[in-house]
């Protein structure tokens, strides 16, 4: 049940009259009389909230930053018109909008009510509760209820790096085969046979099929396709922090490590994919996340996305021993392991380095990380003692940085260490050099 | 697929029978408890009144022994049922103030007892009657002749003691007087605590009010609760119309009802789980108020020097592994500078101070931008 203010206003006009009375206690009791009967008959008259049956529509699933429209069905069954308000409730990191709507549904009929929902945090959304305030004819008072209308949405990790597709794809193309090198050299694999054009270079000619074929025919050679390309995110308490400036809002609190590292991921896996690698994807903190493996190429990239939208980082120390077993228990051939982490060196030391010999003697290691921009400033403040104080404080983290950097490296690991915006296309890059040296 | 998540009114009403039952046998108790044993409101000396200050204890002794004991609180009452054969008590004489009042007690017939009178009251209706010095109450013997007094024996008296001259009988150290001005037997107190519920098992003090109140067939106890004057004053109440009253009160329904309207809202409050937010910058900026609280130069001169090396060292193809010496004489040779400047920078002592630890830092770059454009 609800009022309205009317009922107040009602109360009020009764005031007045209670001054001008002769008999100001009959006309107050009166004046109680009266409302008791208004606010009855009024309630007894609303239509039902509870009889109300509800539908839902619409999209399940958008990329952060975007927004969609969820379509309410309200169904009366019952006999009496149903007019007033209706909220329905989201998360409010969902931004429902708008927050209230007007209802007015007469008995057997339907209406339809929409709301646009603008998420701010990615992962799965529930539906709260639809609540209905059905006034009664004189608007004094109301019957409110709620129901459950079960809905989700999924918000996925925005892929804002996609703008850097087409760039890496036209890099790609250099070294596939539509342009076919005639040079052998590491990273290549034999792709066809073709006749000899003047300007090949001789030493391509292949003399046996020449003697089969009575004409000069050359080898072409491509990249090696059919690689395999395992993407390990870390959700440890590590990309928990928060850098740079959140791109979907503008949030100058910054975006956590982990989305960064998801954008740079997302990056990786498309142009794999297009590259013709095979991409298997692993979230890992001290238990497995999600992964994602054996997706056709085409499934590759909708099925990683739909596999990091719901994942958080954890607060917790990640565990890099379990890592690399899981790691190395699902990936047996050889394969390029991309661990996107952060280079912070307590935790490498003490969890990584021991650990990665048995990784990088299987499969060839690339560690990639996002580095903070505001260290960056903080580095490079001159202005006053204090200033020189953080700028020093900035120096030792980026000291240890370099230092667990080169330890790394010193494992035959390749290290990305990039700022937030550049993380993404400085992965791609890594990428397309180690398959252009076919070292993949 | 939807479905009501709102209880009905049978299942609230289900949820809530327990509790308010639960309450109302409390309510109920309670007030059960508080009508039998709290003190019946009455002030000092009040016939009704049950507390230690009441006079109920004597009142129900007197009725017991056939005596008609009618409290009044106005001296309208008090003439209304006045006879000749009856005992007016005045219990709190200060109440009594302005003399038409005084005189229309005078006026009252049969006979008076006075409690703890003072001068102003002693004139109008004990003439000769003088207040004397105060003594707090406490147990006295009788010392005089009245029959009353004597077969009490000690009570506990006191207050002002009273002066009379050709006294019929003054007892208690000048605290009980009883005289007959004009007719009319006229008795003093000086304090009514004897007749009080808390004293009244005392001594013989019982047996003191019984002998004094007790000798008429009917008493008018009169104990006014406000101060009694002259002109009857209308108090504030008495002024205010009844309307406002009753405005204040529809007032109080209208503001209740409106804040029932704008109180409800429309649904539950959400809640949601949110992310932790940590600045991934924090540690470093962490670490830099560390040095400024300990004002640690040296650690920040090694740390900003370390960097420097890191970037300039690569640069001159050298390895991180040289020594100092090869570093500067590189160097050196590199910006065509002093070995000396360059070493006191890179290596030289701690900055002694915030002045010093700045012009480290500026030096430093500029020995970087030197390197890096050479």
């Amino acid at each position: 049940m609800a009022l309205t203010r009317r009922a107040g206003l009602i109360a009020l006009v009764g005031a007045v009259l209670v001054v001008l009375a002769p008999r100001p206690g009959l006309v107050f009791a009166l004046l109680l009389g009266l409302l008791a009967v208004l606010i009855g008959v009024d309630l007894a008259l609303a239509g039902s909230v509870r009889a109300l049956r509800f539908q839902r529509q619409g999209e399940t699933a958008l990329r952060l930053g975007d927004s969609i429209e969820v379509t309410l069905l309200v169904e009366n069954p019952g006999a009496r018109r149903v007019r007033g308000r209706l909220r329905d409730a989201w998360a409010p990191s969902v931004r429902a909008a708008p927050r209230e709507q007007p209802v007015d549904v007469r008995p057997g009929r339907r209406q339809r009510i929409v709301s646009r929902l603008s998420p701010l945090r990615r992962g799965d959304h529930q539906a709260v509760t639809v609540t209905v305030r059905a006034l009664g004819p004189l608007g004094i008072a109301a019957r409110q209820g709620s129901h459950h209308v079960p809905w989700s949405i999924r918000v996925l990790p925005p892929f804002l790096s996609r703008r850097h597709l087409p760039s890496r794809l036209a890099r790609l193309r250099e070294l596939d085969g539509r342009h076919p090198a005639l040079v052998r050299g590491q990273g290549t694999e034999f792709d066809s046979l073709r006749e000899y054009v003047v300007g090949d270079d001789v030493r391509s000619i292949d003399w046996r099929a020449t003697a089969r074929r009575h004409d000069v025919v050359v080898r072409t050679w491509r990249p090696e396709r059919d690689r395999r390309v395992l993407i390990v995110l870390d959700t440890g308490r590590t990309s928990a922090g928060r850098v740079g400036v959140d791109p979907t809002s503008g949030d100058p609190t910054g975006w956590p490590r982990l989305d960064w590292s998801m954008d740079a991921a997302l990056l990786l896996a498309a142009l794999a994919a297009k590259a013709g690698d095979r991409v298997d994807f692993l979230a890992h903190d001290r238990t497995v996340r999600a992964w994602v493996s054996g997706a056709s190429r085409t499934e590759m990239l909708p099925s990683v996305v739909n596999a990091m939208a719901p994942l958080e980082a954890e607060l917790v120390e990640a565990d890099a021993p379990a890592m690399v077993a899981a790691v190395l228990t699902r990936a047996r051939r050889r394969c390029l392991v991309v661990l996107l982490t952060d280079l912070n060196a307590a935790a490498l030391e003490e969890g990584l380095l021991p650990v990665l010999p048995r990784l990088s003697a299987r499969h060839q290691v690339l560690v990639a990380a996002v580095a903070d921009p505001r260290v960056a400033e903080l580095a490079a403040g001159r202005d006053s003692a204090e200033r020189v104080y953080d700028a020093a404080a900035a120096e030792k983290l980026r000291g240890e940085r370099r230092r667990i950097t080169a330890l790394l490296r010193r494992h035959g690991v390749e290290v990305v260490d990039a700022l937030p915006e550049d993380a993404a296309p400085a992965l791609a890059d890594a990428y397309l050099a180690l398959k252009a040296a076919g070292r993949l | 697929m939807s479905r009501p998540t709102s209880p009905r009114i049978r299942d609230r009403w289900r949820t809530w029978r327990g509790a308010l039952g639960l309450l109302l046998v409390i309510v109920v108790v309670a007030m059960l408890m508080v009508t039998v044993s709290t003190p019946r409101p009455g002030g000092y000396l009040d016939a009704e009144g049950t507390g230690p200050g009441g006079a109920h204890a004597l009142a129900a002794l007197l009725a017991d022994q056939g005596v008609r004991v009618e409290q009044v609180r106005t001296v309208q009452e008090a003439r209304e049922i006045a006879t000749p054969d009856s005992l007016v008590v005045l219990t709190r004489p200060e109440y009594l103030m302005g003399e038409d009042l005084l005189d229309r007690i005078s006026e009252l017939p049969g006979d008076l007892l006075l409690i703890g009178p003072m001068d102003l009251v002693l004139d109008e209706l004990a003439p000769g009657v003088s207040e004397g010095d105060y003594d707090p109450a406490r147990s006295r013997e009788p010392t005089c002749g009245l029959r009353e007094a004597v077969q009490a024996g000690s009570a506990r008296m006191g207050g002002t003691a009273y002066q009379v001259t050709g006294p019929d009988a003054r007892c208690y150290e000048g605290s009980l007087i009883r005289y007959r001005p004009n007719g009319r037997t006229t008795t003093i107190v000086g304090s009514g605590d004897f007749m009080t519920n808390g004293r009244l098992i005392e001594d013989g003090n019982a047996a003191l009010a019984v002998n004094l109140v007790g000798a008429h067939p009917r008493v008018t106890w009169f104990a006014p609760r406000l101060p009694q004057g002259d002109q009857p004053t209308a108090t504030l109440e008495e002024l205010v119309p009844d309307q406002v009253g009753w405005l204040v009160w529809s007032l109080i329904v209208a503001v209740g009802l409106i804040a029932i309207a704008q109180g409800r809202r429309l649904g539950p409050v959400v809640t949601e789980k949110l992310p932790v937010v940590v600045r991934a910058a924090e540690t470093a900026e962490g670490r830099g108020r560390l040095y400024r609280a300990r004002r640690a130069r040296d650690r920040a001169g090694h740390a900003l020097r370390a960097a420097t090396l890191d970037r300039i060292v690569p640069r001159l193809g050298l390895t991180p592994a040289s020594t100092p010496d090869a570093i500067v004489a590189a160097i050196a040779v590199r910006i065509g500078q002093d070995a000396g400047q360059i070493r006191h920078a890179l290596y030289g002592p701690a900055p002694a101070d915030d002045t010093q630890l700045v012009a480290l830092a500026r030096h430093l770059d500029t020995l970087e931008r030197q390197v890096r454009d050479s």
